[in-house]
């Protein structure tokens, strides 16, 4: 999409795919952030890991059955909670565990039948052999991330001021709320492999955080947190390309700076000492 | 019909040893001020959770303005009001006392509807009614209880709602504001909407007819009409501090 702009197609990709990750995650991170539910990062990262090695196991692609494997984990959060009658933060850490235990049982078998599986990319991310389908892929979850919110824009402020006052007003609480968990669960799973799982919570929850030094708004915060991520993480790629420097760390590291300096520079913590 | 109609209904916690609440009739007319006491854990915030829906009910049946309550509680509680009992918004919640009281229609607006002209209007009125335009910009995890409590009422009366429930509504009000909110809320009455008041304090009760619930261990002890004087003692005999009386 940018390659009129940028000659360079492995520069290009990097950019657009960082650009519409950070731009989803980091608007869902200030739902995230509200909830408490960034333990969905954990979860989905590992889901995807697990789905890849069930890909491998099965002898297809592991980044399709990533994809897959997390899609249906995500589906599951919802009700999981529901039935369970759990906080969905707990539901969260059970499928994390569940999810890690099929991965390494999975990985652990192939190895002892001689097969290895490289899972650094999950882990670690790969900003520079992404294919085309995965940057369509993100540029589609954040569009639907956008028309989510703004549709649901009243509900989900709702949601995130408290589920149960928003029940008693009258608002289909568990539909929305199902379905914010899947838009969440969809964008991290596509993320990862640009950030990685390891990093993904900087895009969940860092630019969320640096907006809520300066918010004191949940509109502004919707704009502020993915205008701070996008400008960071395209900066980020530049840096990396340009000093080659590896992008996604690069990308976190300076995230963090922000971050730091938003605290420091935050009006929000002024006390106002004066007498008259 | 009533608006309220409840038929030996029976709520029950999940994983809870036994119903809370165990073969309870109570009937609401429109235009009545329901005084809801008794002693704590006899079920009157179940009970107000079971009409709006909140809560499931287990058996019998239940009907609220002219709706089944165990078929469409979504509904139901687009139309009647409810403060809760307690709450709690950290100081960092990022809304607004106005759109915590805009929160109020959000759900009879409906998915995917924005606020209208008469939204704004409503909970322009709302806020007024409560008194507290002051507040309306200021965030609302940065107020006082008692201020967050008024907010919370405001956001029900901008609800417009046919039924209005209120649970310990007045816990962190000072006496004027109890005084003043007793009246808005009788204003409320004259209008038709029924109010199911549940309470611990009965100063300052509108000089109108009361049609008094009392509630012991999930059922209902007395269910009759009061004067607003009579009130207190009714309540205290049930729960055993009789010595005022
Ligand atoms: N979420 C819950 N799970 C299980 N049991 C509950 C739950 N909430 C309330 N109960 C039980 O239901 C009973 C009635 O509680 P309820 O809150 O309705 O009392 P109440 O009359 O409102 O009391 P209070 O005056 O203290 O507010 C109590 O015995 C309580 O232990
Ligand atoms: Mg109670």
């Amino acid at each position: 999409m940018l390659e009129p702009i940028i000659q360079n197609n492995v520069v290009c990709h990097a950019l657009e795919a960082m650009i519409f990750a950070s731009i989803a995650c980091s608007i869902l991170g200030v739902i995230i952030s509200r909830m408490n539910l960034s333990s969905i990062g954990f979860t989905m990262s590992h889901a995807a890991f697990a789905g890849a090695a069930v890909g491998m196991f099965l002898g297809g692609n592991p980044q399709m059955a990533a994809i897959a494997f997390s899609m249906a984990v995500a589906a599951l959060i919802g009700p999981v909670s529901d039935k369970a009658k759990m906080a969905a933060d707990a539901t969260l850490a059970v499928l994390f565990a569940m999810s890690m235990a099929i991965a390494i049982f999975l990985i652990s078998y192939m190895e002892y039948m001689g097969h290895g599986l490289s899972a650094s990319s999950l882990l670690f991310g790969d900003v520079i052999s992404l294919y085309r389908e995965e940057i369509y892929a993100l540029a589609a979850v954040c569009i639907l991330t956008i028309i989510f919110i703004m549709v649901f824009y009243k509900e989900i402020t709702a949601l995130m001021f408290n589920m149960k006052i928003a029940e008693a007003a009258g608002i289909r609480v568990k539909l929305v709320y199902y379905v914010l968990l899947f838009i969440i669960a969809l964008s991290v799973a596509l993320s990862l492999n640009i950030v990685g799982g390891l990093l993904i919570f900087v895009l969940l929850v860092t630019p969320a955080s640096i907006a809520g030094q300066f918010c004191f708004n949940v509109k502004s915060m919707f704009v502020a947190a993915p205008l701070a991520a996008l400008l960071v993480s395209a900066f980020g790629v530049w840096a990396g390309f340009e000093f080659t420097l590896p992008v996604a760390p690069l990308v976190a590291l300076l995230l963090t700076g922000v971050f730091a300096l938003s605290v420091v520079i935050s009006f929000k913590r002024r006390i106002n000492t004066k007498i008259h | 019909m009533s608006v309220i109609n409840l038929e030996g209904i029976y709520t029950a916690y999940e994983g809870g040893e036994k119903a809370v609440i165990r073969d309870l009739s109570l009937h609401v007319d429109r235009g009545e001020y329901v005084v809801i006491g008794g002693p704590n854990s006899a079920g009157k915030t179940t009970l107000l959770e079971s009409i709006n829906g909140l809560i499931k009910i287990t058996h019998g049946r239940a009907t609220v303005c002219g709706l089944d309550v165990s078929f469409q509680a979504d509904e139901v509680r687009k139309r009647v009001g409810y403060v809760i009992q307690n709450f709690y918004f950290d100081p960092f919640t990022p809304f607004t006392v106005e759109q915590v009281v805009m929160m109020g229609r959000y759900g009879r607006l409906g998915l995917m509807k924005r606020p209208t002209k008469d939204d704004y209007h409503a909970v322009k009125k709302a806020i007024h009614l409560v008194g507290i335009e002051d507040l309306a910009r200021k965030t609302i995890g940065t107020c006082s209880g008692g201020q967050q409590q008024k907010a919370m009422i405001a956001h029900n009366i901008a609800k417009e709602p046919e039924v209005m429930m209120l649970d310990e509504p007045f816990s962190n009000l000072d006496f004027s504001a109890r005084e003043y909110l007793q009246g808005v809320f009788k204003e409320l009455v004259r209008t038709g909407v029924p109010i199911l008041m549940v309470a611990h304090a009965f100063d300052g009760l509108p000089d109108i007819p009361i049609h008094l619930v009392v509630m012991n261990r999930g059922k209902i002890a007395h269910d009759l009409n009061c004067t607003a004087g009579e009130v207190e003692c009714i309540i205290r005999k049930e729960c055993g501090a009789l010595d005022k009386c």
